[in-house]
């Protein structure tokens, strides 16, 4: 478990000790690794399928001489793992969701606020400092207490602030000497933070560490100039990771404002999976919304206004550009999101197989990884497209992935494409219901964003019903290129040099702490 | 981070008897006639299964001159076999919506894939093939080079911390070929050819030097005649000897500064220690084990307590020590100061030696190890929410030459453990005879200089 306060990022840098000895070939890297309200079934009923395929409409033909392909049953759809899924409100209007999992001895508690860096106003970072320091202090335990509240019990807390949400998690182990007090200490850290003077002058000084880290990371650099070109007069427009001079003025008052109107039971959503019933789920949620400031859910984020097409070039000493390509796409809820998902799948979100992998990688050897998302927000988030590559190679990359995702949007996917996708998608489905960290982050998203509790079966229907057309006009209605950006950071390049003018925007601007494609609105 | 990495690495051991016994999924291990050892764990709470292949090689196998093989074969692995073109397996897999990945590190090769248990047999027969019919096509390999050298970049050479840590390496390790990068120099990625890299594939992927891993919702009686149907056609060979990465017991103090392209300073202290592997005496190893845990293991720990919080002088402080490699290892202390109170590396250092003299002097304390037995028994239950995570475990264990077994018996011995034994292990192996010391500065400083 990761603990994501601000310094996680630093400690991130020292982890390449780890990292370093570890390389993985990155076959199936996914757009936005999201708890993307990817279907939970209720039941094991199979999705609408209405014309079985056969072997060579999946995989292609001629197809290869394997003996397990010739026995494989396409008719069924894979089995699922049945999934008791349980939704009710509280009296303060905190809504719960819970799911039953008795087979291991331990409980994932999730909280998701609308508490994220979209609040900041005209305070940048104060999302993510706030959330920092709920276990910094309350009134009568110190950071030290609580760490070691959590650590004695082999409880594990987590927390991080993003631009939708403020995330509180705790994970325990069910024994009522363990998950009892592991719970008390989790209402208390929750609800009364104390935003001592000590810990907020430390954790404001790992921020702004943080900050300076990014200023050596393209990644950074790019994801941050993308978010900031997409949203100009956007709360997404601004850096959850927040400003320096901001951060420097942030007083206790301000954070224990922030605490009360967004920290609210009306404003938060609770999802439990583990091995408690529903008695004990219904009280512990009951309990929680009990200890935290009464309020009311916040109000919605706007939706941002149309930008027009853009190239920006931030100069960096690195041998590698980082390109990302995108645009607005779409929020939570949105009618074409299966559509998308499945258009997107084709395009560039399946890792090998897909269009732009074919095409970058495959063909070209241009980068060692490249896939596009979207990322569906509260208000319409970003559809990203991201590489790197040689620095001399980056028209040629740019030129691919525009051909590419132009000859997309004009001609949609091929019949056998959208056979073999949709294919997948069922067989992925068993996969993101195998674990209860995977289960306990969907259901919070369901909650977060409106979602029906069946969210995850309609999305299987609708996704099986696609065609063709449908998935090219939802591709045009939503990535009109009128309005796509692009933005690299690398090297000058020559030609840019030779006619001088748009160059370098502001690249001291701090950075944004994921990739365009990963933001983390959806990682909890 | 470093208490993720604390967990990764050190917790996955630990089962405490009594929790080992209620909640251990039954395990079967048994060795086809080919060679290959085979490991079936059953999980049943979902209808999805991992099955990984282990091949016993990685960069410190490689000769000087050529490193980087063991990576670069792994992403020819994904380049066809005798039956399959070039990415058809990893297009068909993709349909299934399985999700596969390979790694490489110093001492292994790896291969998974998750997916839903009735498409099993098929990755069980693409694994089977490329084990021995890989094909190793030329033009492949022209165009796979170039991605590599793409990743290289990506990791290392545009990311100054990956950049110091692989120079760090150099140093750490004077006789050890974890020395040498996995992912291999650019030099060498300049003048490896597929030829090598088909020598690389005959020596080494053979059955006998290979480790099958499966868990999930199997049971053996149905997954047995499936795993000796495609792995038991492939051929017995002798495969080459396993040689143990050995370091120098005491080289020397090491002290490399270098000045990159970063915002903050880091320092890294490295001590050369052995693995359980190479230890003749087991217990100190786990005796390292807690160290690492008292002055890492967690927010409450040591490092956390007193240098990030307490005197406030580290941004971030913690250590890192793989126990379970195939040859010596190395705990690594590592920070970054706070700037913002003016604190430089030599003041930093001085906090962290402050923090190993202490424990030198005074054993851990009684809560302090009831602390982080606690944090280890709850991390074997929640270890178990995740296959591919159990999987791992076993994987690295068998493949670093260490039985799987050990994760029922961990328990007992780090139990057995007294708190004098671990001031004891910091007193022989945080010596500044076994260090190695980097600092990374950032190029400004250098100018001011």
């Amino acid at each position: 478990m990761k603990s994501i306060k601000p310094f996680a990022l630093l400690r991130w840098l020292l982890a390449i000790v780890a990292l370093g000895v570890m390389l993985a070939v990155l076959l199936k890297q996914s757009p936005a690794p999201e708890a993307q309200p990817k279907p939970t079934p209720d039941t094991a009923k199979p999705a609408n399928n209405p014309e079985p395929d056969t072997a060579e409409e999946v995989f292609g033909s001629p197809l290869p001489a394997l003996q397990s392909l010739e026995q494989l049953d396409l008719d069924t759809p894979p089995a699922r793992r049945g999934l008791d899924l349980q939704h009710w409100t509280t009296a303060q209007g905190t809504k719960v969701y819970y799911m039953r999992a008795e087979e291991l001895p331990m409980l994932d508690v999730q909280l998701l606020f609308a508490a994220g860096a979209s609040r900041d106003g005209d305070q940048p970072g104060l999302a993510m400092l706030t959330n920092a320091l709920l276990n910094e202090g309350t009134n009568n335990l110190s950071a030290d207490d609580i760490a070691s509240g959590f650590e004695r019990l082999g409880a594990e807390f987590s927390n991080g602030a993003y631009r939708d949400m403020g995330l509180v998690r705790l994970r325990s182990l069910t024994d009522s000497d363990k998950l009892e007090p592991a719970l008390a200490l989790f209402a208390q850290v929750l609800a009364q933070p104390a935003f001592p003077a000590k810990a907020v002058t430390r954790v404001r000084e790992q921020m702004l560490a943080g900050l300076q880290y990014r200023m050596q990371r393209p990644g950074s650099l790019a994801s941050e100039a993308f978010w900031s070109t997409l949203y100009p007069n956007h709360p997404y427009g601004n850096l959850p990771d927040g400003e320096a001079d901001s951060l420097k003025v942030i007083s206790r008052a301000d954070l224990q404002r922030f605490h009360q109107t967004y920290y609210a039971a009306g404003n938060a959503v609770i999802a439990l999976v583990g091995d408690i019933d529903r008695d004990q789920a219904e009280q512990l949620a009951q309990h929680l919304a009990d200890a935290l400031p009464e309020g009311q859910a916040a109000p919605t984020t706007p939706d941002p206004e149309p930008v027009a097409a853009t190239q920006k070039q931030i100069d960096f000493n690195s041998e590698q550009t980082q390109v990302i390509v995108g645009q607005q796409g779409i929020k939570r809820g949105d009618p074409d999101y299966a559509a998308l998902y499945l258009g997107n799948q084709i395009l560039g979100g399946s890792g090998f197989g897909s269009r732009l992998m074919e095409q970058v990688r495959e063909k070209r050897g241009l980068a060692y990884s490249v896939s596009s998302g979207f990322t569906p927000m509260q208000a319409p988030g970003p559809f990203s497209i991201s590489l790197q590559t040689r620095s001399d190679q980056t028209e040629l990359a740019l030129e691919v992935v525009n051909s590419t995702l132009d000859d997309f949007i004009a001609k949609g996917p091929t019949q056998a494409e959208l056979v073999r996708a949709k294919q997948q998608i069922l067989g992925e489905f068993p996969l993101s219901t195998a674990s209860n960290s995977a289960i306990v982050s969907q259901l919070a998203a369901i909650g977060f964003y409106n979602l029906p509790l069946n969210n995850m079966q309609l999305f299987l229907d609708q996704v099986q019903a696609l065609t063709v057309e449908q998935i090219q006009a939802a591709f045009a209605a939503h990535l009109d290129p009128a309005h796509r950006v692009t933005i690299t950071v690398g090297p000058p390049q020559p030609e840019e040099d030779a006619t001088s003018g748009e160059s370098a925007p502001e690249a001291t601007e701090t950075a944004s702490e994921n990739d365009a494609t990963k933001p983390a609105e959806t990682k909890p | 981070m470093l208490r993720l990495i604390f967990v990764l690495l050190t917790l996955p051991l630990l089962s405490f008897t009594a929790v080992a016994n209620e909640s251990r999924q039954p395990t079967h291990s048994y060795t086809l006639d080919n060679g290959l050892k085979v490991i079936i764990r059953e999980d049943h709470r979902a209808p999805v299964v991992v099955s990984q292949v282990w091949y016993k090689v990685g960069s410190s196998d490689e000769p000087p001159g050529q490193t980087g093989l063991s990576h670069a074969l792994e992403h020819m692995m994904f380049k066809g076999s005798k039956n399959l073109e070039p990415g058809q397996a990893s297009r068909l897999l993709g349909s299934l919506g399985a999700s596969e990945n390979a790694m490489t590190t110093r001492d292994y090769t790896a291969y998974y894939q998750i997916l839903s248990r009735d498409q099993l047999p098929v990755a069980l027969e693409l694994e089977a093939e490329r084990m021995h019919q890989l094909s190793l096509p030329e033009d492949e390999f022209l165009k796979e080079i170039e991605v590599i050298k793409e990743e290289r970049r990506m990791r290392v050479d545009d990311n100054p911390n990956g950049l110091a840590y692989e120079r760090f390496l150099t140093q750490a390790y004077m006789a050890s070929p974890y020395g040498q990068p996995v992912i291999g120099w650019m030099h060498d990625l300049d003048r490896m050819q597929i030829e090598d890299l088909r020598a690389w594939y005959r020596a080494h992927y053979v059955p006998a030097n290979a480790t099958l891993v499966i868990v999930g919702d199997v049971y053996p009686e149905t997954v047995k005649p499936l795993v000796e149907r495609y792995f038991g056609a492939v051929p017995a060979r002798t495969p080459v000897p396993i040689r143990t990465p050995l370091e120098l017991p005491a080289g020397g103090e090491r002290s490399l500064v270098q000045h990159l392209d970063v915002q903050l300073p880091t320092l890294m202290l490295g001590f050369n220690v052995p693995s359980l592997t190479t230890s003749a005496q087991p217990w100190e190893v786990h005796a390292l084990r807690l160290l690492d845990a008292v002055l890492d293991g967690g927010h409450s720990a040591r490092l956390a307590s007193n240098l990030e919080r307490g005197s406030n002088i580290a941004t971030s402080v913690g250590t890192h020590y793989d126990p379970f490699s195939r040859g010596d290892s190395l705990f690594i202390l590592s920070g970054i100061p706070n700037l913002s109170r003016n604190v430089d590396l030599a003041q930093l250092e001085q906090g962290v030696w402050e923090q190993i003299d202490a424990i030198k002097k005074t054993p851990p304390s009684a809560e302090e190890l009831a602390r982080v037995q606690a944090q280890l028994v709850a991390e074997l239950v929640y270890s178990q929410d995740d296959i591919n995570t159990q999987a791992n475990r076993i994987g690295a264990l068998e493949s670093a030459g260490l039985s799987w077994e050990l994760i029922d018996q961990d328990v007992d011995a780090l139990k057995a453990i007294t708190p004098e034994q671990i001031s004891d292990v910091a007193r022989r192996y945080l010596v500044r005879d076994r260090m190695t010391r980097t600092t990374v500065l950032p190029l400004a400083k250098e100018a001011q200089q």
